[in-house]
């Protein structure tokens, strides 16, 4: 049966070629722009180089002060005498990866000017994350300690301080003025990983920021808790709350919050929500709601384009209903066929997805995020292509299926 | 002759009832591209209001300095003078981290009176902001040394605010309250507006103060004004020497690039929604243009009964091409019914003259669209020959 259909639904494609290459157009236009959208919207969530380890890990990234009976709010990123004293007092993480945001700093090399963005990290920074190590090695407790001016610096960095050298570990590194010896180098990180991105990473205790006993929560640090196992997951969450209510609340304000996340959440939080909601709910609700809206318009114009390729099979139509099709059975066959249509247009689609994804990459439109279309993103934009070919599809099917027997034959 | 085509129009109208959508539809997004174009236009057209090539901004980390309040003045006062006497410095000025291409905004309200004006930018600024920038004067004069002491806290509004608050009258010496309404704040000067935020976007409402001596010790930012031989050189001679000074994080910045960064932010997003927009509204031209043709080849028999009772070729495709009018000026009047809640409501506090131009841009679009999609079928239609279509009925 399924057959058959597909046999009528290329012969009615190949019957007015026009109508076709418009419907095709159109169809793999829109799943092109859903498909690259899709592309950059995985390329965020799922684990990508160097953060592999998203389903065992909670991030910690802002602190934030309320009043609530004034309506102050006071939002930061936390401090490291926060993770210090209170986060790594959790029994149940098995490590903590700290560091603080990019500074920037610049440096002045052959007459070219070069910002450099530092990060300072304590020394499981190295042990949490997977950086892909191009020479030398990360620092460890001994460099922290010891607060050497050691650094380790990206390819990118490497390349445009050092230029085409081959090997820099040992080699000097100036930014504000202070050398650091570089001992080791490490690939890029995409831009779009921005608590994990920097030029150069130095170890924590050269911030000079970081005076030790003062009890400030607000700083300019975030954290990675890695848990023992998957499953370990919400024991940490249960104790890092538990552990929220131990933390003294500032003077003029009642509420203090800090939110241990999963990843998704960490990311919803910092769009749309605050302290005391993570802002899932409305991510996802803005997602949905421009993603309809913009397939709005085409679908429209394919159930336009449908209902007027429809009028033209009603002789057909009008012989199988004579010859006792029930309207069911031409409801599933013609969606069937719109169906058979999107897929069409989603293979196209996906060549052009190919083109578009490689013209964002090259262009570099974000700073070493490269995007690509795996198995994953496939699987979505099949989603989407059923999707689309179904409320395309449903309307004409089923004015299809009201044709008049009489009238369907008497058109010809 | 309209009431005829409108009878006609009302025979079909549940095949036309989808086109009517798709043309609905279309007006929306176009009203909503030609609304950032013109936003962004109208913007763009007014004066920048100063000068930023050749400014760098010197932003570092001030937690390693003193936190004394007479040292601080000390020390800032120092390191004006020492930088001042570089050979490739015109003019230095400190300022709040809020400076123009800055990212960063800090706000505050207005009141005179019972009125409340919100948003208002507030701007910390040095003794030579101005020759820094080159912002002028429109009223009165910029700040004087003697301007920190004495009982009301002098600051100098934009025109923009000055106009919301006085309107045409004058501004300097009139006095303003802060966003408690408790001091007073007299105005001693009214200057030009600075669009801040990139060349796209509006000035908004502004206000200059001059930081009492208590808040020095925040400062985080030296904006200079460089000569034109200013080099990587110098540069780098200027950052060894913030960098001793400040023992901290030191960056320079030229606004020069901080000015392309930010209005890349308003365009690159620009170019992306006008892209997909054009490739929506080139899928529903063709979409349209198949329709009419497909309907017309359809009435065949219509057509050729007209042409065979004498009408010209020119009358038949005149027919059908304001037909598809009609349906566009039936879907353009629903549109405009939505369309014309936004200038009215004043969403997003735009003024209503973007909508209105906006509104009457997609109109005229969405007719030259309909006519020029409409115009192949109605010709072909004008070359049906009469007894070839009467024949085959």
């Amino acid at each position: 049966m399924l057959k058959n259909y597909f046999k009528i639904a290329i012969a009615v494609l190949k019957r007015r070629k026009f109508f076709t290459f418009i419907s095709l157009f159109g169809i793999s236009f829109t799943l092109t722009i859903l498909m690259v959208a899709t592309a950059f919207i995985d390329k965020l969530l799922s684990p990508d180089y160097p953060d592999y380890k998203r389903d065992r890990s909670l991030y910690v990234a802002t602190m934030e002060y309320k009043n609530t009976k004034q309506g102050w709010l006071n939002r930061s990123d936390a401090s490291y005498y926060f993770f210090d004293h209170y986060v790594s007092t959790l029994k149940s993480i098995d490590k903590m990866a700290i560091s603080s945001y990019a500074t920037a700093s610049n440096a002045y090399v052959n007459n070219k000017k070069l910002v450099i963005e530092y990060k300072y990290t304590n020394a499981d920074f190295w042990n949490v994350l997977e950086y892909k190590f191009l020479e030398g090695k990360p620092f460890g407790k001994q460099e922290i300690n010891n607060a050497e001016q050691v650094a380790v610096i990206s390819e990118e960095t490497k390349k445009a301080y050092f230029g085409d050298e081959k090997s820099v570990v040992g080699k000097y590194i100036s930014a504000d003025n202070i050398s650091y010896r570089v001992i080791g180098v490490v690939a890029n990180v995409s831009k779009t990983l921005y608590n994990l991105k920097g030029d150069m990473y130095i170890p924590l205790s050269l911030d000079k920021g970081n005076r030790p006993g003062n009890p400030e929560l607000m700083g300019s640090y975030n954290a990675i808790l890695l848990a023992k196992s998957k499953a370990d997951v919400p024991k940490v969450l249960k104790e890092y709350n538990q552990m929220m209510k131990k933390v003294p609340i500032p003077k003029d304000f009642d509420k203090v919050y800090s939110n241990a996340d999963p990843f998704f959440e960490s990311m919803t939080r910092r769009i749309a929500g605050e302290g005391s909601t993570d802002g899932k709910g409305i991510v996802i609700t803005m997602i949905t709601g421009f993603t309809l809206l913009f397939l709005l318009l085409p679908t429209i114009n394919l159930v336009n384009i449908n209902i007027t390729r429809i009028l033209e099979r009603s002789s057909e139509i009008g012989v199988r209903k004579a010859f006792g099709a029930s309207s069911k059975t031409l409801v599933y066959q013609f969606i069937v066929e719109n169906l058979i249509l999107t897929l069409l247009g989603g293979i196209i689609g996906v060549f052009f997805s190919l083109l578009a994804i490689y013209l964002i990459n090259s262009a570099n439109l974000i700073s070493n995020m490269r995007l690509t279309l795996n198995f994953t993103v496939l699987f979505y934009s099949f989603i989407l292509c059923v999707f689309f070919g179904l409320i395309s599809g449903v309307y004409p099917a089923w004015r299809m299926s009201k044709l008049n027997i009489v009238k369907a034959l008497k058109a010809q | 002759m309209f009431k005829h085509l409108f009878k006609l129009i009302w025979n079909k109208k549940k095949q036309n009832f989808l086109f009517l959508t798709e043309i609905l539809v279309s007006f929306l997004v176009i009203f909503a591209v030609f609304s950032f174009l013109t936003f962004y236009f109208q913007n763009y057209s007014k004066p920048l209001g100063f000068e930023y090539k050749k400014v760098w901004a010197i932003t570092y980390d001030n937690r390693m300095l003193t936190k004394n309040t007479d040292s601080a003045s000390t020390f800032y006062e120092n390191l004006h003078k020492s930088l001042k006497s570089m050979p490739k410095i015109e003019e230095v000025s400190y300022s709040s981290s809020n400076f123009p291409y800055s990212n960063s905004n800090m706000s505050t309200v207005v009141k005179q009176g019972d009125k409340k004006f919100d948003y208002v930018n507030n701007y910390d600024v040095g003794a030579d902001y101005n020759k820094v920038w080159n912002i002028s004067l429109l009223e009165g004069r910029w700040f004087l040394p003697e301007d920190k002491i004495g009982k009301n806290k002098k600051i100098i509004i934009n025109e923009t605010l000055k106009t919301l608050i006085f309107g045409k009258e004058k501004a300097v010496g009139k006095l303003v309250g802060d966003h408690e309404n408790k001091e007073k704040m007299q105005v001693i000067g009214v200057v030009q507006d600075v669009k801040a935020n990139g060349d796209f976007w509006p000035a908004g409402s502004a206000m200059f103060v001059q930081p009492d001596t208590a808040q020095i010790k925040y400062t985080s930012t030296i904006l200079i004004k460089v000569s034109a031989d200013a080099d990587a050189t110098f540069e780098s001679e200027l950052y060894k020497f913030m960098a001793n000074t400040m023992k901290g994080s030191v960056e320079i910045k030229h606004l020069e690039e901080m000015r392309d960064s930010k209005n890349e932010v308003t365009i690159i997003p620009m170019v992306i929604f006008i892209t997909i927009a054009s490739f929506l509204i080139i899928n529903v031209a063709l979409g349209l243009f198949g329709v009419l043709w497909y309907n017309i080849n359809k009435r065949k028999g219509e057509i050729g009964l007209r042409r065979a009772i004498g009408a010209s070729a020119n009358a038949v495709s005149y027919q059908l091409v304001m037909e598809s009018m009609i349906l566009a000026t039936m879907s353009l009047i629903v549109g405009c019914f939505f369309a014309v809640q936004f200038p009215l409501l004043s969403v997003f506090n735009i003024p209503a003259s973007v909508y209105i131009i906006a509104i009457l841009l997609s109109i005229l679009f969405i007719y030259l669209l309909v006519f020029a999609c409409s115009l192949y079928p109605g010709k072909q239609a004008a070359r049906i020959h009469p007894a070839i279509a009467l024949h085959e009925e």
